[in-house]
């Protein structure tokens, strides 16, 4: 089982936290012509990386908010965890 | 139409487990707690105010993490950043505190009707609550609050004493049934008395 820091809460289990997909992923900006790639990209295409890899996850049953989470997907070791709105 | 509470049909008093020989004292003591006043308090991310002006009941809200700040007939405890769930016998509070906030910086909430609330007492909760929670429960002193998971239903704990311990558990009221039973099947073991 993984301990995940929340940067709100403290350290807690996994299972209180829902995975929320690659946080390296932005979106195209708005207002902006956006090709059919770039929208599949966004929207479909994602890395498989191993090794060093940022996370969201959401605190779902602890104070609900998405936190950016760097993990190794080789040996799950958590980096660094950070609130959604900062870049690691 | 009369209210009713989320476990009434599922509670009954008496005792359980393996209480035989056992001191009354010692035994855990479960109850329902209900027609209380259940609401939450968002602060909105552009708002201005500071919270230091919000005053609920004489009591100030605090942004420290998992704390709980309570006076006698209220408790308010931190649930998340510019968030807090407050717990209150006075059944008019949530009309007073909605009416001196500002709809545009903070979002109040009744939650009254929506969750189910289990009281529980005496020196082996904690034993209890390990066998279903993930939190590490030697950093939960009093007036300490979490948000976990207990088998899978999402609760908050609210301590509420240390000498005798005692925990109050809120779940949503249609999983109150689930916590019950989760919760009594855990205590089994102790024997407990369902006042």
């Amino acid at each position: 089982m993984l301990y995940i820091k929340c940067p709100y809460c403290g350290l807690r289990s996994q299972n209180e936290f829902a995975y929320g997909g690659d946080g390296t992923v932005k979106r195209p900006t708005l207002n902006k012509e956006v090709s059919d790639k770039e929208w599949d990209n966004f929207v479909y295409n994602r890395k498989s990386p191993r090794g060093k890899h940022v996370e969201l996850w959401h605190h779902i049953s602890g104070c609900r908010q998405w936190i950016k989470v760097q993990r190794d997907t080789v040996t799950h070791e958590i980096f660094k965890t950070v609130s959604a709105d900062k870049e690691i | 139409m009369k209210s009713q509470s989320p476990l009434n049909k599922i509670y009954k008093k008496g005792f359980y487990g393996d209480f035989e020989n056992k001191n009354e004292e010692n035994l855990i003591k479960i109850k329902e707690v209900s027609n209380l006043s259940i609401f939450q308090i968002v602060k909105y991310k552009n708002s201005r105010v500071s919270i230091n002006d919000l005053d609920i009941d004489g009591i100030k809200l605090s942004e420290k993490i998992n704390s709980v700040t309570s006076k006698e007939k209220t408790r308010i405890l931190w649930f998340g950043p510019n968030n807090w769930l407050v717990v209150s016998e006075d059944k008019n509070l949530f009309h007073k505190v909605n009416k001196n906030t500002k709809e545009t910086d903070f979002a109040v909430t009744d939650l009254s009707n929506s969750r189910a609330i289990i009281e529980i007492e005496g020196k082996l909760i904690k034993e209890v609550l390990k066998k279903g929670c993930p939190f590490n429960f030697n950093e939960l002193n009093k007036n300490n609050c979490i948000n976990s998971v207990f088998h899978g239903i999402t609760i908050t704990i609210d301590m509420i004493e240390d000498s005798p311990e005692k925990i109050r558990l809120f779940a949503l009221r249609s999983f109150g049934e689930s916590l019950y039973h989760s919760i009594t099947d855990a205590s089994l073991e102790f024997g407990y008395q369902s006042i």
